[in-house]
């Protein structure tokens, strides 16, 4: 229980008004002469037990009365969390709000989504409660802490709005943290509103047991967790991909791939619902494709749409009707003709150019074309970086302004691998972003072996069909240590020999990608070309995510930097919904910017990650002042209410119970029926 | 008598004895007076009053024969008449201190003095004997019964000077009364009769066992049952005890099961004692008192 008026409770030693009352009632005695003596010491030593706990109770019941108007005036609210925290108010709030999609989800009847909810409790409990001297905003689309200058703008601070992405609350909390340590406040609340998905937890994470420990290093913060952990019954999300023009003669057809996702408690519930027609939306034309739903939900591949010839690129949108969370009821997709994904390959021994071009010039996909181009590193000056998707780099590590082409490339979106050269640099050792190459080593046997590798994502991983690469068949006979400097940032390793060195590797880059490979594929150095599925799939897949940068039409996940310069991209849909500037790339939608397309959509994890078990998500702040509070999504009762009626009550019924036990006793009867029976008896003797 | 009563036994209202004088002093059980008076007595003799027929036996009186009974039975039958004595009236009167008790400025001993002179005066004018025993510790007061109004004077001036102190001797004193009184008698007590049930019960028994026609007036008030105060009060012991200071808001209701309790247990002690038990209440006049009482014993008596 918390108090808005804490300093009335300074009055609470006036509970002892009726002892001192009843002592000063005690000093004003009377004195009277009396003559039935024996009666009052027989009254006095039977003054006990019960006569003198009903006096303590009379006596109690008053107490208690002026308690209860005591705690009437000071305002008290009704909140076992709140108790935890203090009575007075902190000196600092911190609001860390989950705005992925998943937090769309609406109560039907009150059309109140989780996070306008759990952030509309928040305003009227602060309102209530008072914030203290900051009130700070983290959300979970831009992870930067905020200052909100009055609660009133809180609802309708453009940071606040739904989004498509996806939230990391670990990346929050250490916001969260940088904040604190930099301002130093005293007392800080912390609220985090959040459904608990796992994706947006990652409970796993190396990362927690860090928060954890700096948290438990501060004093004085108190975390709660606003848990809207119920998922919406019968929910359905629609999602688009593989979106391909394809030419059939002189007509033009969309092919693309619809899946829905089901909840699994719309299944258990027994909907009736079993065929959902989904409406397509292309060029302003719509269809309706009916989609059979069983339990997991539905998928329909290559499905196709005729759409007009002259038509070279544009957007589309996937619809499904109305149900419990509307951000996953749309989805938004781009096309546009299928460009030459080309390849740049820098090596000055054509015999192994001539193996990677044999790994990248065919196509993986049909309809597509690729084209691959051996250069010297004589000739990297005339490469033309805004057609390549791909660079390979066999050849000593690029410096001065070769190596910042290059590093505009990835950033611009591009893949770049770099293969060790042959030969040792004659000038000494150059680096590229921390990392260089060591001394060739030799490897023979089982040491030869791949020791472990990434097959979950990236280049690695499994196949589409589900099945593994065969990276254990590879040998490695020679290879070149791929070093660090400490001031580099530190790359996840994708595959790893048997003496714990890295053979392929990811260095961290905002975007674009960056490998390093420790060996050739050529049979003197590896038995890549040799075994060339993995090595022609490492390369397609490189080469594919290069190009994605380049094509006209794209279809990325939701984030903060989703869109290179927002400014410079118009929001064509939704129509009319005014997406600010700030908020591009956060919301779903399609936007363009000249002959670019880019159709931004909510990540995979939002639709199919469950709810992270509240034990799980407890575990987390475990040896933290921290208090979880579960609330439902349309639940209209306050985070705390005023509770004053209830001490009012509380006061009346001690006033009544202290009336009745006051209430004096009825007299006994017997005393005149005793004397009448002493007559009657004398009178029946002697008469 | 009159100018006395006017002065220093102004106890006695006039206007009390002039309501009183219709009626007469009864005793409930035939007396054995000394005299001839108004009071039946347990032997026969010559009054107006039928007794029975004895047959007759040879030395009898031939005057009394009864001839109308030998004419309707042929046989020789002695018609015998009650004989007419005087009582021996004993005033026990309680002096403890409880007796300074008043209410409304009547206190207790004051009500005795004018009950027992009042009654003195009744039955001295119809010519019978008049005691007095003073209550007290130590059984100081005591005055044998005599007829006459000297002797009436004596009684009256005793109780005059009869001061309420100290501890209660009336269980003693009901003890020597009904041990130095030898013949039947009516006795009278005055009392609050603050003494266990259990002491009195065999004072009583004791009083019957010697046959006497025991009277009880308790003088006892409404305030004293009810025991009605409304904020902590410091009772003195009128009989010299130590002070109590109590909340009668906390012991009222044990005061009033106690007093309950004494109540039930004295009156299961005077019926079985079959005492002619007056409960009195201070605000009671003391007229009406008596002429319940006075009355009550010639309804009794027819």
């Amino acid at each position: 229980m918390s108090f808005l008026s804490p300093l009335v409770l300074a009055a609470l030693p006036l509970v002892a008004l009726p002892i001192i009352i009843h002592l000063i009632h005690q000093r004003r005695h009377n004195t009277v002469e009396w003559a039935a003596m024996m009666f009052l010491v027989s009254a006095e030593r039977m003054n006990k037990g019960m006569a003198r706990l009903r006096y303590l109770l009379i006596m109690l019941m008053r107490m208690l009365a002026v308690a209860a108007i005591i705690f009437v005036c000071s305002r008290p609210m009704a909140s076992g969390w709140l108790s935890r925290s203090g009575m007075g108010k902190p000196d600092a709030t911190l609001i860390l709000l989950d705005r992925s999609a998943s937090m769309g989800a609406q109560d039907i009847q009150t059309g109140q989504s989780k996070r306008s909810t759990g952030l509309s409790k928040l305003a009227e409990l602060l309102k209530k409660r008072g914030y203290g001297n900051q009130l700070v905003l983290i959300d979970s689309a831009s992870n930067q802490a905020q200052t909100v200058e009055s609660l009133s703008d809180l609802l309708d601070l453009p940071m606040v709005a739904g989004t498509a992405t996806s939230a990391d609350v670990p990346q929050m909390l250490e916001a969260a943290l940088v904040y604190l340590k930099a301002n130093k406040s005293g007392r800080v609340d912390i609220w985090i509103c959040s459904d608990l998905q796992q994706n947006d937890w990652d409970a796993n994470s190396g990362r927690w047991p860090v928060i954890r420990e700096q948290f438990g290093q501060l004093k004085g913060v108190h975390l709660f967790l606003l848990s809207y952990a119920d998922s919406p019954a019968g929910n359905l999300s629609v999602r688009v991909d593989n979106v391909k023009l394809q030419p059939i003669g002189s007509q033009t057809e969309l092919v693309l791939d619809l899946t829905l996702k089901s909840d699994k408690s719309g299944a258990e519930a027994g909907s009736n619902i079993n065929r959902i027609p989904v409406e397509l939306t292309v060029n302003n034309v719509k269809s309706v494709v009916e989609m059979e739903l069983d339990q997991q939900g539905a998928s329909l591949q290559g499905h196709r749409i005729p759409i007009d010839g002259k038509l070279r690129s544009g957007w589309g949108q996937a619809s499904l009707p109305g149900d419990a969370n509307p951000q996953d009821n749309q989805f938004y997709f781009t096309f546009s003709p299928p460009l030459v994904r080309k390849a740049i390959i820098v090596t000055d021994q054509p015999k192994i150019g001539t193996a990677f071009r044999r790994g990248l010039a065919i196509s993986s996909e049909l309809g597509l074309q690729n084209m691959a181009e051996i250069i010297s590193t004589d000739g990297v000056a005339g490469i033309d970086w805004g057609e390549t998707g791909l660079l390979v780099w066999q050849a000593p590590l690029p410096g001065g302004l070769v190596a910042e082409q290059i590093a505009s490339f990835v950033k611009a979106g591009g893949v770049v691998m770099f293969f060790p050269p042959t030969q040792r640099e004659a000038d000494g050792k150059s680096d590229f972003f921390g990392y260089n190459w060591g001394n060739w080593q030799q490897l023979k046997g089982e040491s030869a072996k791949v020791s472990w590798w990434r097959s979950d994502a990236d280049l690695l991983s499994h196949a589409n069909s589900g099945e593994s690469l065969p990276v254990n068949d590879l040998r490695t006979y020679q290879y070149r240590a791929i070093n660090r400097d400490m001031s580099a940032w530190s790359s996840s390793v994708l595959a790893r020999l048997s003496d714990d060195q890295s053979l392929l590797l990811r260095v961290p880059t905002d975007r674009g990608s960056l490998y390093f490979s420790a060996t050739l594929p050529t049979a003197q150095f590896s038995s890549l070309e040799r075994d060339g599925v993995v090595f022609y799939i490492m390369l397609q897949r490189a080469l594919t995510d290069g190009c994605q940068a380049l094509a006209f039409a794209a279809q990325i996940d939701a984030s903060v930097d989703a869109l290179p310069n927002p400014a410079d991209w118009k929001s064509i849909a939704p129509v009319g919904t005014g997406v600010g500037i700030s908020q591009r790339g956060l919301q779903a939608g399609v936007y363009q910017n000249g002959d670019y397309w880019t159709a931004i959509n909510r990540s995979l994890s939002e639709d199919i990650s469950p709810s992270t078990p509240v034990a799980s998500v407890d575990a987390l702040f475990d040896g933290l002042s921290y208090q979880r509070i579960d609330d439902a999504v349309g639940d209209n009762a306050s985070l705390a209410n005023e509770i004053w009626r209830i001490f009012l009550v509380l006061m009346v019924l001690a006033l009544i119970t202290e009336a009745i036990l006051c209430l004096p006793e009825t007299k006994p009867e017997h005393q005149t029926d005793g004397l009448a029976m002493v007559d009657r008896g004398t009178r029946q003797e002697f008469s | 008598m009159r100018q006395k009563s006017e002065g220093r036994h102004n106890f006695i209202d006039i206007k009390v004895l002039a309501r009183l004088s219709g009626l007469w002093l009864e005793a409930r059980i035939p007396m054995l007076g000394s005299v001839s008076g108004r009071h039946r007595s347990s032997l026969r003799g010559s009054s107006l009053e039928f007794a029975e027929y004895r047959k007759y036996v040879p030395g009898d009186d031939t005057r009394r024969m009864d001839w109308r009974a030998w004419g309707r039975s042929d046989r020789y039958y002695i018609k015998e008449f009650e004989a007419d004595t005087n009582l021996r009236l004993y005033l026990v009167v309680d002096t403890s201190g409880s007796l300074n008790f008043s209410v409304d400025g009547v206190a207790k001993i004051d009500y005795t003095r004018s009950m027992a002179g009042t009654l003195a005066y009744l039955a001295s004018r119809q010519g019978d004997a008049v005691g007095l025993y003073g209550a007290d510790k130590g059984f100081h007061t005591e005055i044998q019964p005599k007829r006459g109004s000297a002797h009436l004077r004596l009684v009256l001036d005793t109780l005059a000077d009869l001061k309420a102190e100290g501890e209660t001797g009336l269980a003693e004193s009901l003890h020597q009364a009904a041990e130095s009184t030898h013949q039947r008698a009516l006795i009278v007590v005055i009392s609050d009769l603050y003494i266990e049930p259990e002491l009195l019960r065999g004072c009583f028994q004791h009083l019957r066992f010697r046959k006497h026609d025991v009277v009880v007036f308790h003088l006892i008030d409404q305030t004293e049952i009810d025991f009605d105060f409304d904020r902590p009060t410091r009772f003195m012991d009128l009989e010299g005890g130590v002070p109590i200071m109590a909340d009668p808001n906390l012991i009222a209701r044990q005061y009033q099961q106690s007093m309950s309790d004494y109540l039930s247990d004295l009156a299961d002690v005077m019926l079985e004692a079959a005492v002619d038990y007056h409960r009195v209440n201070l605000l009671d006049p003391v007229d009406q008192v008596l002429a319940r009482f006075l009355i009550g014993r010639q309804r009794g008596k027819r």
